[in-house]
């Protein structure tokens, strides 16, 4: 096992530089950067020159790459394109924790109402609660993120309109002075519940049709025959026996899906207002700072690249049957 | 279902409605207590040293910028007036100016504010290590002379009309910068060698978070009309329909967002207010008379003509703005707004959409129409590219309103619009056709040189004046009077030299104004003393005067 993590883990490595190659000319193959600033009538031309040499930005792409890869090593990945006085790492090291605050609960509240439903949906299969719950993953795969996103903001703020109690917030992390402790978390849950339940939807959709999948391949197979002939309560016999190892695809699934959110949900973070790794993607893209938009996809693929290792532990733990050498 | 099962199901639905019960009483009560004013930013500063070209932003001045005063202030009717001190032409030849302070003004840490910050600020913006965003007016300083405690005498290379823009510009104390690396230093916060948050506005910054929220408090060494606030949080809501929910939900108090369709919505709402004023944003079509167009009929003036009397700008702007600004003019000057009464002359006014003179200048050129309906002259069809910033909708509207109406008249438009990152480099190379875009003015002409005047180069081939002149229009004219209102000192000389250019230019129609991009203030009618300034100042201008009842 740990042979084969260290394999993996060298494998990642040219994977790694690759991406940053490929991002990185991709960038700054946009154009000027400066394009949007120099259109200023009144801005000195000093300062674009200023920016220019601090920036590399007269020197081949080549050379600005081995620029960027000094700075990502010694200086925690430099400054923003426009901002000598920040740092980079400071801003990722802000935006990470919000992002995985928000990619935990929407994860961790879709996998416990996913699975419930996927296993109740396989033990009643063709049942009204399984059509019904079929119908509604479909409706929640075809439900476009932004549009989810707006109608909930519009019906939490008619709620509060009408009844004047604010169950949850439409945007924002924290309210002002919510100070530490209880209080903090509870605001703080009330700014995600939102986009949690946003981000949700599909996840549920998703976990639900692939549970519900792998426990109907299970509950047929011999050896939970074997366990009812036995005489063991249906409930042992659906909790313990089938739905340890109807889990397995979907740990795996939710492994990879959880390594894909930290990238950010960009168009979630963008409505909401969270100031999380997609909000700092995104407004990083559009200022055309290739500086940390390679910050954040180093980050990004160093989180998928941990959470593919950890979904194929996983399956090698759930699964006796796998072996890794 | 299982009685376990049942019990926790019921304990998790008791456990989650404790939580939003508990969660919905702290939400009411943590509403923005008396003398706070929750402000929706649509932008978040990328910093706070607004002098600095990558923090330069609108929200950066409106936001923590507040805190630091300039000696004129730009006043609702665009009249730059004095706030922190004055200012007096001496002499015309050197062009002197005197700059005294008021009395009795001090910074938020009790220290006096003094002449000697003034010199400070001009040493600071000059320092080409610096990546300021500007240095106009300050860079034809040759000297300064300290007098006393309040008063500095500049002396400039030559006479600069627009002092007082020059002068709308934020005081730096020099106490707590002299000696710091500028670029660096108050990134995000404003603070002293000791620590202080330093100030000299009504306000002064308490906290910042990045990403979330910028707060002021009071400041209590403010020198002017004592704020009745005690606080005001700018929170940062980036996309419109947000916005639009919060003020809705009251989780902010006022918004100010650029002005989109959905917005309507708001005018219906109860415990609302919104002003609306025709802003600096100067929404107008370029055209590339230069080498770089595709179709050589744009370097003709009279196919320009005909492009402006193809065009209903009237009808165009109130079906943009029908139902946001119903009242919004059209812009017939290049160069003053519709709100400077006694300065603004409707030059351009004579273009009315009209057919029939459309199709005069083509039959004037020996043009034809062909079977598509569009005229054709000597083989070249007039087919032009008509570009904008794509994704902006407002925009894009009007380009299609634009084609249409063009279209009609026999001229086509055909769509070549980008995301901005690409549409800016290109128009600045000159290759385009026609652009709709916006310049942001101050409401001063000054810099109009730059955008209309005939292109200069110095031995190195560097382009040193007319930079913003894309469109390659040259009239020696237009450029005389330009350059002469830019040291024309007496106003009313001032203003004739400007409208002269002007008028020529309507005329020769290198650019075609539009509209001014109206402002959209939205508020409670809790908050008292509110007032849109729809110049670069901002809704921010007079926060001291703000109440909350």
């Amino acid at each position: 096992m740990i042979t084969f993590v260290i394999r993996r883990i060298l494998y990642s490595i040219p994977v790694l530089f690759a991406a940053s190659v490929l991002i990185f000319v991709s960038v700054t193959a946009i154009g000027d950067p400066l394009a949007t600033l120099k259109v200023n009538p009144l801005l000195s031309k000093q300062t674009v020159k200023n920016i220019q040499a601090r920036k590399h930005l007269n020197d081949s792409i080549p050379v600005q790459y081995g620029y960027w890869i000094k700075d990502a090593v010694t200086n925690k990945f430099g400054t923003p394109l426009l901002q000598p006085g920040n740092h980079i790492w400071d801003d990722l090291k802000r935006v990470i924790p919000h992002t995985l605050q928000l990619v935990l609960l929407a994860e961790i509240l879709a996998l416990l109402i996913g699975v419930g439903i996927g296993v109740y949906s396989a033990i009643r299969q063709y049942s009204v609660f399984d059509y019904s719950a079929t119908t509604l993953s479909f409706l929640g795969f075809a439900m476009p993120v932004f549009w989810l996103a707006l109608m909930l903001q519009v019906l939490f703020t008619n709620i509060f309109l009408k009844w004047h109690v604010r169950i949850f917030y439409t945007s924002g992390l924290s309210s002002e002075n919510t100070g530490g402790g209880f209080h903090f978390v509870v605001d703080r849950l009330q700014h995600l519940a939102i986009p949690a339940m946003t981000l949700m939807v599909i996840s549920i959709a998703t976990y639900s049709r692939f549970m519900r999948a792998s426990m109907l391949e299970v509950i047929n197979s011999d050896y939970v025959r074997t366990a009812r002939a036995k005489g063991l309560m249906e409930r042992k016999v659906t909790l313990k026996h089938a739905l340890r190892n109807a889990l397995i695809p979907v740990v795996t699934v939710s492994a990879l899906n959880f390594g894909a959110l930290i990238g950010g949900a960009v168009i979630t973070e963008s409505i909401f207002q969270l100031d999380g790794m997609g909000n700092y993607f995104i407004q990083n893209l559009f200022s055309q700072d290739a500086y940390a938009v390679m910050a954040w996809l180093m980050v990004t693929a160093t989180a998928v690249i941990i959470f593919n290792l950890i979904a194929d532990i996983a399956y090698g733990y759930l699964d006796p049957r796998i072996r890794y050498d | 279902m299982h009685r376990r099962s049942l019990k926790l199901v019921l304990g998790m639905l008791v456990a989650a409605t404790g939580l939003i019960i508990a969660g919905a009483a702290g939400g009411v009560s943590q509403k923005a207590s008396a003398g706070s004013v929750v402000f929706g930013a649509e932008q978040e500063p990328p910093c706070l040293n607004g002098f600095l070209a990558g923090c330069n932003n609108t929200w950066t001045s409106w936001t923590a910028g507040t805190a630091l005063a300039s000696p004129y202030l730009v006043y609702p009717d665009f009249s730059l007036r004095p706030y922190m001190g004055s200012a007096k032409v001496l002499k015309k030849r050197p062009f002197t100016l005197r700059v005294t302070l008021n009395k009795g003004m001090k910074w938020s840490d009790g220290k006096a504010i003094t002449a000697a910050d003034v010199v400070f600020t001009w040493h600071e913006i000059m320092n080409p290590n610096y990546d300021l965003a500007g240095r106009a007016g300050w860079e034809l300083i040759k000297s300064a002379k300290v007098n006393n405690a309040r008063t500095v005498t500049f002396t400039f290379t030559k006479p600069y009309a627009p002092w007082k823009v020059m002068l709308n510009t934020s005081i730096l104390p020099a106490h707590a910068l002299a000696g710091e690396n500028f670029n660096e230093v108050w990134n995000t916060n404003y603070k002293n060698k000791a620590g202080q948050e330093m100030s000299s506005g009504p306000f002064m910054l308490q906290s910042y978070t990045k990403g979330q929220s910028l707060t002021m408090v009071r400041n209590p060494r403010f020198w002017g009309h004592k704020p009745s606030l005690t606080k005001i949080t700018f929170v940062f809501r980036t996309n419109t329909d947000t916005e639009i929910q919060a003020i809705r939900g009251g989780e902010v108090d006022a918004i100010y967002p650029q002005p989109q369709l959905q917005l309507a919505a708001l005018r219906g709402q109860s415990g609302l207010r919104i002003q609306s004023n025709a802003g600096t944003t100067i929404e107008h079509l370029d055209l590339n008379t230069g080498a770089g167009n595709s179709n050589p009929l744009l370097g003709q003036r009279w196919f320009r003509q005909a492009i402006a009397y193809s065009l209903d700008r009237q009808a165009m702007v109130k079906q943009l703005f029908r139902t946001l600004n119903p009242n919004l003019p059209v812009l017939n000057n290049l160069t003053y707004t519709t709100n400077q009464r006694g300065l603004y002359k409707a030059h351009f006014q004579k273009y009315k959409r009209s057919v029939a003179k459309v199709a005069a200048l083509f039959k004037a050129h020996n043009c034809t129409k062909g079977g598509d309906g569009i005229y054709s002259c000597g083989g070249t069809r007039a087919s032009v590219r008509l570009g904008t910033t794509a994704g902006n909708k407002l925009r894009e509207l009007a380009v299609e309103i634009m084609q249409a109406q063009a279209k009609s008249a026999g001229i086509e438009f055909r769509p070549d619009s980008q995301p901005s990152s690409l549409f800016f480099p290109r128009i600045s190379d000159n290759k385009y056709d026609i652009a709709l875009f916006a310049w942001v003015g101050t409401g001063d002409p000054a810099g109009q040189r730059d955008i209309y005047g005939c292109p200069v180069k110095n031995g190195q081939g560097d382009v040193i004046k007319g930079g913003s002149n894309w469109k390659s229009y040259c009239n020696a004219k237009v450029t005389r009077f330009l350059e002469a209102s830019d040291s024309a000192l007496i106003p009313r000389v001032r203003a004739a030299d400007v409208n002269a250019a002007d008028a020529i230019m309507a005329t020769d129609v290198p650019s075609i104004p539009l509209y001014q991009k109206p402002t959209y203030f939205v508020f409670k009618t809790k908050l008292g003393g509110v007032k849109d300034n729809p110049t670069l100042q901002g809704p921010t201008w007079n926060t001291e005067r703000w109440t909350t009842r």
